[in-house]
């Protein structure tokens, strides 16, 4: 899987394909580092539009970039969550601490 | 390293190569260049094809041997008509050749060529040896991991009748953790938790939960307190990223309630006597090591039961494991072989059918599966409780409470409202109660008459709760909720618990006397005789009859507020 970058004005959104997992690992903080070093942007968007599969590891990648995100005081928010994606999203309650949309 | 037979040769071709750089060795044939090789190890081996004693492709086949993983280039300096001899040989290992007359630029350009060869071999066989290296602290860290789940998974303690496991790991080393133990009050509490990922990093993820697992429930904590404890240890050791999902299940067949807090794993199953889903307990948590405890809702579902039947839970490895054609094993096939399987071991009926599902294809998450049953003894419970509720375990007319001597020891505590509102006083209590060498072997009876007469003193003495809320439908969570709401409100409540070891004849006595500051009750109208059968209600009496069970005597004093039990520890067998 490799991440593509879309900027439009202060929103950064990343756009995943396929299998989310610990193979995308290195693309996946390639990505959002850069994302997070650009200061125009404030909201950064995580879409899962194209993502079929996502597995526990992937969520910790989530909950690190969460972190991540906060210490640069930027917001975020996954999008496009459906099927899989979402039902993963949900058993792990993950609606808790993450904007889902 | 150059071998020849003929001295001008020899001599012409090392000082060409000494000329280069390198450092020369001569052998003058094939037995003597074996010997010096053997001594010196050469880089290289430049070699006449005729020589007496050995041939050329003859030492060339036994360096070869010789030198096994380590690669030795061997060119042969050849003749006109040894073309076959030569072919043999390269045949039979050896590298290169160059024909004689010697062109020496040829022989220069050759001796670079295989200059960077070897370089690229040393560098390959280093990093393989370095990768060998490493596979090898891995598996021994493997070993020193597994070992030490073995040693604190216990696997002992998951040997109850009360449920049967699988745990199947993707690696040698599974992510996913079960743990099982009873509370003093045998109560059952089963641990599923999945950390993420799978091998070494998993496992690692997971251990940090067994610890306060295990002592909390042998202290007799509630679920929620070792929830607590678990998620604070996770988030103290583990780094940001890492979490683990959790289900823990408690199953109390005394008081006929299944506890289940689910933070991350699948839905657990709830099924009736028939095998039938009665209920699904689905995650409702972030799971063990995101978010503070205090954030967490570490409220368990409560299911109340009269009837047997089955709880199923399992890790999402199990129900997402994929065939050849990419196919998922799921919820409904586990559940309908469940149902269908008349065999003794429903657990080995899952294996023998994921198994044939899978057909030859490795499930590539751990898998695990917990069956545990519930409701199961409850005939055989009610029967035990009612034969010893009518003839105590030890006749009180056999006790000559004359030899009732000195106290050897005293433990005395005093709670007001603030107190009771968060001290966990049984557990706190159990935790000095283990350490005397009377008590240890009937910590279970203990920590049963302190809890019940602890619960009688705070429901009944001083929040004034009334025991007949409990049989209405749904009535006790009405119960809790009330007792939690008076609790709250409590201003002046007292409890004092004296723990006192009395010499008996050559053994000790225990006695626990207990008393609140409330109004009390009437126990002379509502226990008019000995016999436990008068106490009107069967939830309200089943308290005071284990205590009856258990103990020689038990003395209602003053008020009703007070109450004074003698317990005599059956003999250490």
């Amino acid at each position: 899987m490799t991440p593509t970058v879309q900027i439009e004005g202060s929103v950064g959104r990343v756009i995943l394909s396929g299998q989310f997992d610990f193979s995308a690992h290195r693309e996946f903080r390639q990505v959002c580092e850069s994302i997070i070093a650009n200061p125009d942007i404030k909201e950064v968007l995580v879409d899962f539009q194209n993502v079929n599969y996502l597995d526990s590891s992937a969520l910790g990648m989530l909950l690190l970039l969460k972190e991540k995100i906060a210490a640069a005081s930027k917001t975020l928010a996954l999008v496009n969550c459906r099927d899989t994606v979402k039902q993963v999203l949900e058993i792990a309650c993950f609606g808790k601490i993450f904007t889902i949309r | 390293m150059v071998v020849d037979d003929t001295e001008a040769i020899l001599l012409l071709i090392s000082r060409f190569v000494e000329a280069l750089g390198h450092s020369a060795l001569v052998a003058r044939n094939g037995q003597q260049a074996l010997e010096v090789w053997r001594e010196e190890q050469p880089d290289l081996v430049l070699m006449d094809v005729m020589m007496p004693v050995m041939s050329g492709p003859e030492a060339a086949v036994q360096i070869k041997a010789e030198a096994g993983a380590t690669w030795v280039p061997i060119v042969f300096v050849t003749g006109v008509g040894e073309e076959n001899a030569l072919a043999d040989a390269i045949e039979r290992g050896a590298d290169d050749y160059i024909n004689k007359p010697v062109n020496f630029r040829v022989l220069e350009a050759k001796l670079k060529a295989f200059g960077r060869t070897l370089d690229l071999n040393r560098k390959v066989r280093d990093q393989s040896k370095t990768l060998a290296d490493y596979y090898e602290r891995a598996e021994e860290e493997k070993r020193v991991v597994r070992h030490l789940m073995e040693q604190m998974v216990n696997s002992e303690r998951l040997a109850d009748p009360q449920f049967e496991y699988w745990l199947s790991p993707a690696e040698s080393l599974s992510g996913d953790l079960i743990a099982a133990a009873r509370t003093p009050g045998q109560a059952l509490h089963i641990l599923l938790a999945d950390g993420i990922g799978h091998g070494l990093t998993a496992a690692l993820n997971v251990l940090p939960l067994t610890q306060p697992f295990y002592s909390m429930t042998e202290k007799g904590y509630s679920i929620t307190d070792i929830l607590f404890e678990m998620n604070a240890k996770v988030r103290q050791v583990l780094p940001i990223g890492r979490f683990v999902c959790v289900s823990l299940i408690s199953i109390d067949e005394v008081s006929g309630t299944i506890e289940i807090w689910n933070a991350g794993m699948p839905p657990i199953q709830i099924l009736g006597a028939d095998k039938s889903v009665l209920r699904i307990c689905s995650s409702s948590n972030l799971p063990l090591g995101i978010v503070p405890s205090h954030s967490l809702d570490l409220v368990p579902e409560r299911i109340y039961y009269k009837d047997a039947g089955y709880i199923v839970a399992y890790s999402d490895g199990l129900v997402e494991a994929r065939n050849s054609s990419q196919s998922e094993y799921g919820l409904h096939s586990l559940l309908s072989i469940i149902q269908s399987t008349s065999a003794s071991s429903v657990i080995e009926s899952v294996q023998a059918n994921l198994l044939e599902f899978l057909a030859g294809e490795q499930h590539h998450d751990d898998v695990s599966l917990v069956v545990a049953r519930f409701g199961l003894n409850e005939t055989e419970l009610q029967a035990k409780l009612d034969v010893e509720s009518a003839k105590p375990a030890q006749q009180a007319s056999n006790i000559d409470f004359n030899q009732v001597g000195e106290c050897n020891w005293r433990y005395s505590l005093i709670l007001s409202a603030e107190e009771l509102r968060y001290v966990n006083t049984i557990p706190f209590m159990m935790s000095f109660v283990k350490e005397i060498k009377s008590l240890t072997h009937v910590q279970s009876d203990v920590f049963l008459i302190l809890t019940e007469l602890f619960v009688n003193a705070v429901d009944h003495g001083l929040l004034r709760l009334d025991s007949k809320i409990k049989t209405q439908a749904d009535g006790m969570e009405v119960y809790l909720a009330q007792r939690a709401e008076r609790l709250l409100e409590l201003q002046d409540g007292r409890i004092e618990i004296d723990l006192m070891g009395l010499r008996y004849k050559d053994s000790e006595m225990l006695k626990i006397r207990v008393k609140d500051n409330g109004p009390g009750f009437d126990w002379g109208a509502t226990f008019s005789s000995n016999d436990s059968h008068s106490i009107p209600s069967a939830t309200f009496g089943r308290g005071i009859a284990l205590i009856r069970a258990l103990s020689v005597k038990v003395q209602f004093i003053g008020l009703g507020n007070e109450v004074e039990i003698y317990y005599l520890p059956k003999s250490n067998t």
